[in-house]
C-alpha cells in the first residue's frame, strides 16, 4: 500500500480533523452529557442518564436508594474510558458488583463522584460533571466474543459517509474495557455486510480469539444497516464533519450512540488493513443527500472483495403463498416439490407416501409424535427431521407425517420455518400450481 | 566567532548590550529558546516522539543546563519513585484520598524527599548537589503532577514512556543548549538562526506526511 493511503497524526488535524470540525462541534463531542443531549433531541438512540452530579451538594440531595440494580458512573469529560464505574449487579449488605468483579459501596460510588467533580480524569484537571447512566450490558451476538465488558463497534463517518468499521471486544487484559491501548481486540468490518474482516491487538494483527480456537472474521454484526444508519445520524446532528462514532448494542433495545470522537483514533487502519486518507480523499467534497444515500455509496465503494461470494441480500427474501421446496432424500439427493406455505398451521407436514418414497420414513428415523386433532379426528402422527431448501435458504426442520393424499399439496411449510421470511400472497399459477387430479 | 554577515541590527544590539552589562548567558539562552523549540517540534512532528507538550521538555531541558544532566535525571527519577511509592501506599492502606489532598500529599513527599538528599549532600560529596536552586528543583516538582495524573488514569506502561519520552526529548535539547561551537554561532549570527528556526517551523507546521513512528507502527499496512 502506498504510504500516501494512510491517515497520519498530521494529516488527520490537518485535512480533516482541523478543517471540519468546528470548535462547537468539538465541544459537544468532547462533553457526554451534551453528547447525550443533542443526540436525544434529534432522536438518535442513545443510553439513557439516570442522573447527572454537578455540584457536591447533589451527591447528598440524591436519593441513592432509587438506584437501580445495574448502572454506570462516568465523567462527562473524562480521557480513554478512565473514571468509569460499570455495576451490573447489587449484591448483599448494600454493595454492588462492577463488571470487573469489584465489590463496590455507595461511599466508593460517591467518592469516585467527587474525583470526577474535582477534574481527577478530565482534560487539564478542569472541573468536571458526573453522571449515572443506564447499562448497556451485552448483546447475544457478541456475549462469548467479549470478556466482560461492552463490546462496541467504531465508526469513522466523514461527509454523511461511513467510512470504515471496527468492532472493539474487551479482553482479560484490558480489564473489560473496549480500548485498544489497554489491550481490547480491533475487528476490521466489511461496511457493506457488516462481517468482520481481519482483527489486531496491540496492534499486530491475530486470526484467534486469545486463549482460544475462536475465529475473529467472518463474524456477521447483527442490524448492520439500523447501526450505519445511527451512526450516519450522530454525525449528522453532532456538527461534526469528520467524526468517530461508538455505538453499542442494548440487548433489547438495539444500536445506540455511547459516545462521540472528534479526534478518533488511526489503529482502525491496521484493523482493517486499509488506508483512511485513500477512502477519505474518495468521497470528500461528495454533494451527499441524506442518510440513505451516504450508506449507499459507502456500500459501493468499500465493500470487501468478498462480498460477492457472501450470500448476501439486501432484503428479506420472500415467499409465494404456493412456493417450490427441495428436499433432501435419504441418499442425499434433492427433489423438487410443491409446497402450501401456511402461516395458519404451527409446524410443517410431509404425506406420508411421499416421507416413505424419499426413504426418510423409518422407524429410527422418527424422532416423536405429535397428538393431532384433525378433520379426521384425534390420531398420533410421526415426527421426522428433513432437510429442505426455501428460496435459497436452507435448513434443518421438524416435520409431521400425514396422509394427504386427498390434499392439493403433499408438502405444507408451517410458521416455525417462516421465520426471516416475507410472504407474499399471490400464487403463481403458469408456473407452480398444478392440481394433483389435472 | 565572527559573524558570517557582519553587521546585522540583532547582533550590533546584542554587542552593545553586552558591553553594557546585560548578562551574556541570558542572551544566548533567550536566542536558543526559539532553536529548542523547534527542535521538539520537529522531533515531534516528523519523528514521533511523544512528551508532555512542548513547555515541559524546553523547561526541563533547561533545568539540565543549570544542575547537569545527571543530577537533573537523578533527582527526576527520585521524584518519579517517591511519587509512585505514595501512590501505590496510598492505595494498597486504601486511604481513599479525593484527588487534589491526594496531590498535594504526594508533592509534600517529593519536597521532604528532595530536602532529604539535600541534607544527605555534606555526606554524599556530590559537587553539584550544593548548587541545586529552588527554580530547577521546582520545574521538576511540576512534572510529578503530569506523571501522577498520567498514572492515575492510564497505565503504568503509558506514563513511563511519556516520561521516559519527555527525557530523550529534554536531553536532546540539552546538547543544543549546550554545545559550545553552537552557542558561539548562534551569538555571531542571530539573524541567520533567527530566520532559519521560523522557516523550519513553517515548513514543519506544512508537513502533513506520516511520522517516523507511524511508518513503524503502520509498517504491515505499507507492506502489504
Amino acid at each position: 500500500m502506498k504510504t500516501s493511503s494512510i491517515l497520519g497524526l498530521n494529516s488527520r488535524r490537518a485535512l480533516f480533523t482541523g478543517r471540519y470540525n468546528t470548535r462547537k462541534a468539538k465541544n459537544i463531542a468532547n462533553s457526554k452529557i451534551q453528547t447525550a443531549k443533542v443526540l436525544k433531541n434529534n432522536n438518535v438512540p442513545t443510553p439513557q442518564i439516570i442522573h447527572k452530579f454537578k455540584k457536591y451538594e447533589d451527591i447528598n440531595s440524591f436519593d441513592w436508594n432509587s438506584l437501580p440494580d445495574k448502572f454506570a458512573i462516568k465523567p462527562s469529560r473524562g480521557l480513554g474510558g478512565d473514571g468509569i464505574i460499570v455495576v451490573k449487579k447489587k449484591i448483599e449488605n448494600g454493595k454492588f458488583l462492577t463488571t470487573s468483579r469489584e465489590e463496590k459501596t455507595l461511599e466508593d460510588f460517591k467518592l469516585q463522584i467527587i474525583d470526577i467533580l474535582e477534574g481527577a480524569y478530565s482534560m487539564n484537571s478542569e472541573p468536571d460533571v458526573a453522571f449515572i447512566q443506564e447499562y448497556v450490558g451485552r448483546h447475544t451476538a457478541f456475549r462469548k466474543l467479549s470478556f466482560r465488558g461492552t463490546p462496541d463497534i467504531r465508526i469513522i463517518v466523514f461527509n454523511k459517509i461511513p467510512v470504515m468499521a471496527m468492532l472493539r471486544l474487551p479482553t482479560k487484559e484490558s480489564g473489560g474495557r473496549a480500548n485498544l491501548h489497554q489491550g481490547a481486540l480491533g475487528l476490521g468490518i466489511d461496511l457493506a455486510t457488516g462481517i468482520t474482516t481481519k482483527a489486531i491487538q496491540y496492534n499486530r494483527p491475530i486470526i484467534f480469539k486469545p486463549n482460544t480456537n475462536k475465529k475473529l472474521n467472518g463474524i456477521k454484526i447483527p442490524f448492520w444497516n439500523i447501526i450505519l444508519e445511527t451512526a450516519v445520524k450522530a454525525q449528522i446532528v453532532s456538527g461534526l464533519g469528520y467524526a468517530g462514532v461508538d455505538i453499542v448494542m442494548h440487548p433489547d433495545k438495539g444500536p445506540m450512540v455511547i459516545e462521540l470522537n472528534a479526534q478518533p483514533g488511526l489503529s482502525i487502519q491496521l484493523a482493517n488493513m486499509e488506508g483512511l486518507k485513500k477512502r477519505l480523499e474518495r468521497v470528500d467534497e461528495l454533494a451527499v443527500i441524506n442518510v440513505d444515500h451516504g450508506i449507499k455509496i459507502a456500500k459501493s465503494l468499500f465493500a470487501s472483495k468478498f462480498v460477492d461470494r457472501v450470500k448476501y441480500r439486501e432484503d428479506t427474501p420472500v415467499v409465494k403463498a404456493v412456493e417450490e421446496v427441495l428436499l433432501k432424500d435419504i441418499k442425499g439427493n434433492w427433489h423438487k416439490f410443491l409446497a402450501k406455505i401456511d402461516t395458519g398451521a404451527w409446524s410443517s407436514a410431509i404425506d406420508i407416501t411421499l416421507a416413505k418414497k424419499l426413504g426418510l420414513l423409518r422407524k429410527n428415523k422418527i424422532i416423536t409424535s405429535r397428538k393431532k386433532l384433525s378433520s379426521l379426528g384425534e390420531e398420533e402422527r410421526p415426527v421426522i427431521e428433513v432437510n429442505l431448501k426455501l428460496s435459497g435458504k436452507r435448513f434443518k426442520t421438524n416435520v409431521t407425517v400425514a396422509d394427504r393424499k386427498l390434499l392439493r399439496y403433499s408438502v405444507l411449510i408451517g410458521r416455525t420455518d417462516l421465520q426471516g421470511f416475507l410472504i407474499s400472497p399471490e400464487i403463481d399459477k403458469v408456473n407452480l400450481v398444478k392440481s394433483k387430479w389435472a | 566567532m565572527n559573524p558570517i554577515f557582519s553587521g546585522g541590527p540583532i547582533y550590533n544590539a546584542i554587542v552593545s548590550s553586552i558591553a553594557s552589562g546585560v548578562p551574556e548567558n541570558t542572551i544566548i539562552l533567550l536566542l536558543l529558546l526559539p532553536i529548542v523549540a523547534t527542535v521538539i517540534a520537529a522531533t515531534r512532528q516528523i519523528i514521533g516522539i511523544r512528551g508532555f507538550g512542548i513547555f515541559l521538555p524546553a523547561a526541563l531541558s533547561i533545568t539540565f543546563v543549570a544542575i547537569g544532566p545527571i543530577l537533573g535525571i537523578l533527582l527526576f527519577t527520585a521524584i518519579v519513585i517517591i511519587s509512585t511509592i505514595v501512590r501505590i501506599i496510598t492505595r494498597k492502606l486504601k486511604l481513599k484520598l479525593q484527588y487534589l489532598p491526594r496531590m498535594a500529599l504526594i508533592l509534600w513527599f517529593v519536597s521532604l524527599g528532595i530536602l532529604g538528599i539535600l541534607f544527605a549532600s555534606p555526606y554524599i560529596k556530590y559537587g553539584p548537589l550544593l548548587n541545586v536552586s529552588i527554580f530547577p528543583v521546582l520545574v521538576l516538582t511540576l512534572l510529578v503532577e503530569d506523571f501522577t495524573k498520567i498514572q492515575l488514569g492510564k497505565s503504568f506502561k503509558t506514563a513511563i514512556s511519556l516520561t521516559g519520552q519527555t527525557l530523550v526529548l529534554a536531553l536532546i535539547s540539552y546538547i543544543f543548549l549546550t554545545y559550545q561551537p553552537f552557542q558561539a554561532f548562534v551569538l555571531a549570527n542571530p539573524e541567520i538562526t533567527l530566520t532559519t528556526t521560523f522557516v523550519i517551523n513553517i515548513i514543519l507546521g506544512k508537513y502533513l506526511g506520516l511520522r517516523f513512528m507511524e511508518y513503524i507502527r503502520f509498517r504491515k499496512l505499507i507492506k502489504s
